[in-house]
């Protein structure tokens, strides 16, 4: 179950944050209280207009942490089972942020486990092409005779030759490292919100959306609270829904045909191997049928795909969502920056 | 009285839909309950912001119930577009299903012409690698040399490491095409666009509806149609009848890769002796007869010929498997930008842009 529905943070929530939005509305309400009596003493009608004012405002604010709220009870107890459903398809299970934790959690194993295909390539090329043969000169067979009293041959790089596959695979490496550090990166700000802190900006916004040239920054935070905690969760579970395609690769290119223990265990063996059976048999030490590079680039886009491009989508819904909030809130603020760095 | 005809008129359209369009209906009949609430504290505290805005939503409404009715009867224009004849090839009953078909053959020719660049990239490779060496011992003394007469070809590992390089590019840019067309098959219509109907009921999430109704519609028409389309504009291109001239040249872009790589005599240091300079040879002369008797020359020869194949790359690498999803993907993002402004949802799709 997500942080964010468990009884631990409902705890936190009613000893924490309650008494938080609950002294932010008070002081705030005293606030204009008092300004409305300064205003109807002073006989000051500009005064008493902006107390009127601020208080629609707080009732505005007061309705919007109620409703993140009943969004967030509703979230927690809806099943995503019942949503695919209602759609005809299956995906995610478990209530809407345990399926947005889930998708980006599958995203992140998927880039990783790119990320493993592509360097199991790249380490046995690199060892191939490092592997050095002396050839000796009017050989039988195995036996060189060229190296009977001396040192008579050819010396070459008989695997050297991996040149092409390497920068193929050099970009989709570097691609699969961001795609996973992408797809973590999301989830981070996803736990991120479910541990709460994004619920400090509700008290927060309730109290300065009410001061005077503060409103804009108030509205802010509570359009982000709204829409980290509805509009990003829910765009991730829809994506959750769709990972039955999303997150999934080839049979031929699961991790067991790739295992990284490859590489220690023939160290000590590759060298006289060679010797009598040729460099080819090194190479099919590394690769016994499951060379594909091909595959191997396959694999790291669709990791691309479902930890970089679909969850950017999300962040872009989310980050327009909160310009739409704010302006709800009567506020412009321009967030083209803050896109820009998505 | 109008109204009134209107909310009968609304909650008796679920009765013709089904699964998902029922679940719209109920979310905007909840949208009108919350409406009507906003409507009348407005109109209660006087507060005519909260009356304006309530007017505002219900036009939305309204808007919405069109786009509902407009998708009842555009999901039929819709697979009536996927599956017209104009973008259908062979047997492939969609476009999407043509698009994927054209997508496959280019990755199976990309797959294939990576491989032909590693082999040359291997012989080059081992070929420029060899050294001949000799020494006598014995008796106390050692008598000696070491040669490397085949260093030339070491100048063809750059281009071919590179060409491996853009190759396994057109690959992935291929791999993941493929993926979001699959995507958008299974799901564009039965996921993203009644789901982004449903979300863009409500002002909250209207933006989040807009963007996944305009991702349904442009992912499932405007990507196969780019892939179609720059395919078409190949295809037309090869086939077309051109002057004597230019033919020959088009020819190439037909061919197959058949550079060979000549085995390098690691002993030999004779001086290369070249009857024209190398540089007067046009790609596709005949080498001179005295071109291959040095390991510089057969290095240049080799050279020469993978020159001579490159525009028997082009035409795979750079039309089909890197112009055209470039092609596809910059007509999704248009339609994207285009059809959420429609949807009501202002999303700023630039940074998806940049990933083309």
């Amino acid at each position: 179950m997500a942080d964010i529905c468990s009884p631990a943070f409902g705890t936190f929530f009613n000893n924490t944050l309650v008494p938080l939005m609950i002294y932010a509305s008070t002081a705030t309400a005293a606030l204009i209280g008092l300004s409305y009596m300064a205003g109807t003493a002073l006989s000051n009608p500009k005064v008493t207009l902006w107390s009127k004012t601020e208080a629609v405002q707080l009732v505005v604010s007061a309705i919007s942490v109620f409703f993140i709220l009943s969004a967030i009870n509703v979230f927690c107890s809806i099943n995503m089972v019942d949503v695919g459903a209602v759609f005809e398809m299956g995906g995610s299970t478990g209530n809407v942020y345990d399926a947005a934790e889930s998708y980006l959690m599958g995203a992140a194993g998927l880039a990783h486990h790119a990320m493993i295909v592509v360097r199991y390539h790249l380490e046995a090329y690199t060892i191939l092409s490092m592997v050095n043969m002396f050839e000796c000169d009017f050989s039988t067979g195995t036996f060189g005779w060229g190296c009977l009293f001396g040192y008579s041959g050819t010396n070459m790089q008989p695997l050297g030759g991996y040149g092409a596959p390497m920068a193929a695979l050099n970009t989709f490496f570097n691609s699969s490292i961001m795609a996973y550090f992408s797809a973590l990166n999301f989830l981070f700000i996803l736990l991120f919100v479910y541990k709460g802190f994004v619920f400090l900006f509700l008290p927060l916004g309730i109290f300065l959306r009410a001061m005077p040239y503060l409103r804009g920054f108030g509205s802010l935070l509570i359009a982000v609270a709204m829409s980290f905690l509805i509009i990003y969760p829910l765009m991730l579970a829809v994506l959750g829904m769709m990972s039955g395609v999303l997150l999934s690769y080839p049979p031929e290119l699961s991790l067991a045909s790739y295992d990284e223990q490859t590489f220690p265990d023939k160290e000590d063996t590759t060298g006289t191997e060679a010797a009598y059976e040729g460099a080819d048999a090194l190479h099919d030490d590394y690769f016994s049928g499951n060379e594909n590079v091909a595959g191997a680039i396959e694999l790291a886009a669709a990791a691309f795909i479902a930890a970089v491009f679909m969850p950017t989508v999300a962040l872009l819904a989310t980050i327009a969502s909160i310009n739409y909030l704010a302006r709800l809130y009567g506020e412009e603020i321009d967030l083209s920056r803050i896109t820009q760095l998505v | 009285m109008k109204m009134r005809y209107l909310l009968l008129f609304l909650f008796l359209v679920p009765l013709a839909f089904a699964a998902w369009q029922n679940v719209a209906m109920l979310a905007m009949g909840l949208s009108l309950t919350l409406l009507a609430i906003v409507y009348m504290v407005g109109m209660g505290f006087g507060i005519n912001e909260m009356q304006m805005l309530a007017k505002d939503e219900f036009v939305q409404l309204i808007a919405l119930a069109v786009m509902i009715v407009v998708l009842f009867a555009g999901d039929g224009l819709l697979n009536g577009i996927s599956t017209s004849p104009a973008f259908r090839e062979g047997s492939a009953l969609t476009m999407q299903d043509t698009a994927t078909a054209i997508i496959d053959t280019t990755l199976a020719n990309a797959t294939s012409l990576l491989g032909t660049i590693s082999d040359f990239d291997a012989s080059v490779a081992t070929e420029a690698s060899r050294a001949s060496q000799c020494s006598l011992t014995g008796g106390g003394w050692s008598l000696g040399y070491g040669v490397s007469a085949c260093g030339g070809y070491a100048m063809l590992a750059a281009p071919l490491s590179m060409s491996g390089g853009i190759v396994g590019f057109a690959i992935g840019e291929l791999s993941a095409m493929k993926k979001l067309i699959l995507m958008t098959e299974t799901y564009a219509l039965s996921l993203l666009l009644p789901l982004g109907i449903l979300l863009r009921t409500f002002k909250i999430t209207r933006g989040a509806g807009g963007l996944l109704m305009a991702l349904g519609i442009s992912l499932h028409i405007m990507l196969p149609a780019g892939v179609i389309f720059n395919e078409m504009l190949g295809a037309t291109f090869l086939a077309h009848d051109h002057p004597a001239d230019v033919e020959e040249q088009v020819a190439d872009y037909r061919s197959e890769p058949s550079a060979s790589i000549a085995e390098c005599e690691p002993g030999d240091t004779n001086v290369p002796v070249v009857s024209a300079g190398w540089e007067a040879i046009d790609v596709g002369d005949a080498l001179p007869d005295d071109w291959s008797d040095s390991n510089e020359n057969k290095a240049v020869a080799g050279y020469m010929s993978l020159r001579k194949d490159i525009r028997a790359y082009i035409y795979t690498i750079f039309i089909r498997a890197t112009l055209g999803p470039i092609l596809a993907l910059l007509m999704v993002m248009a339609s994207v930008r285009a059809l959420t402004a429609l949807a009501g949802a202002e999303v700023d799709v630039s940074a998806i842009s940049r990933f083309v």
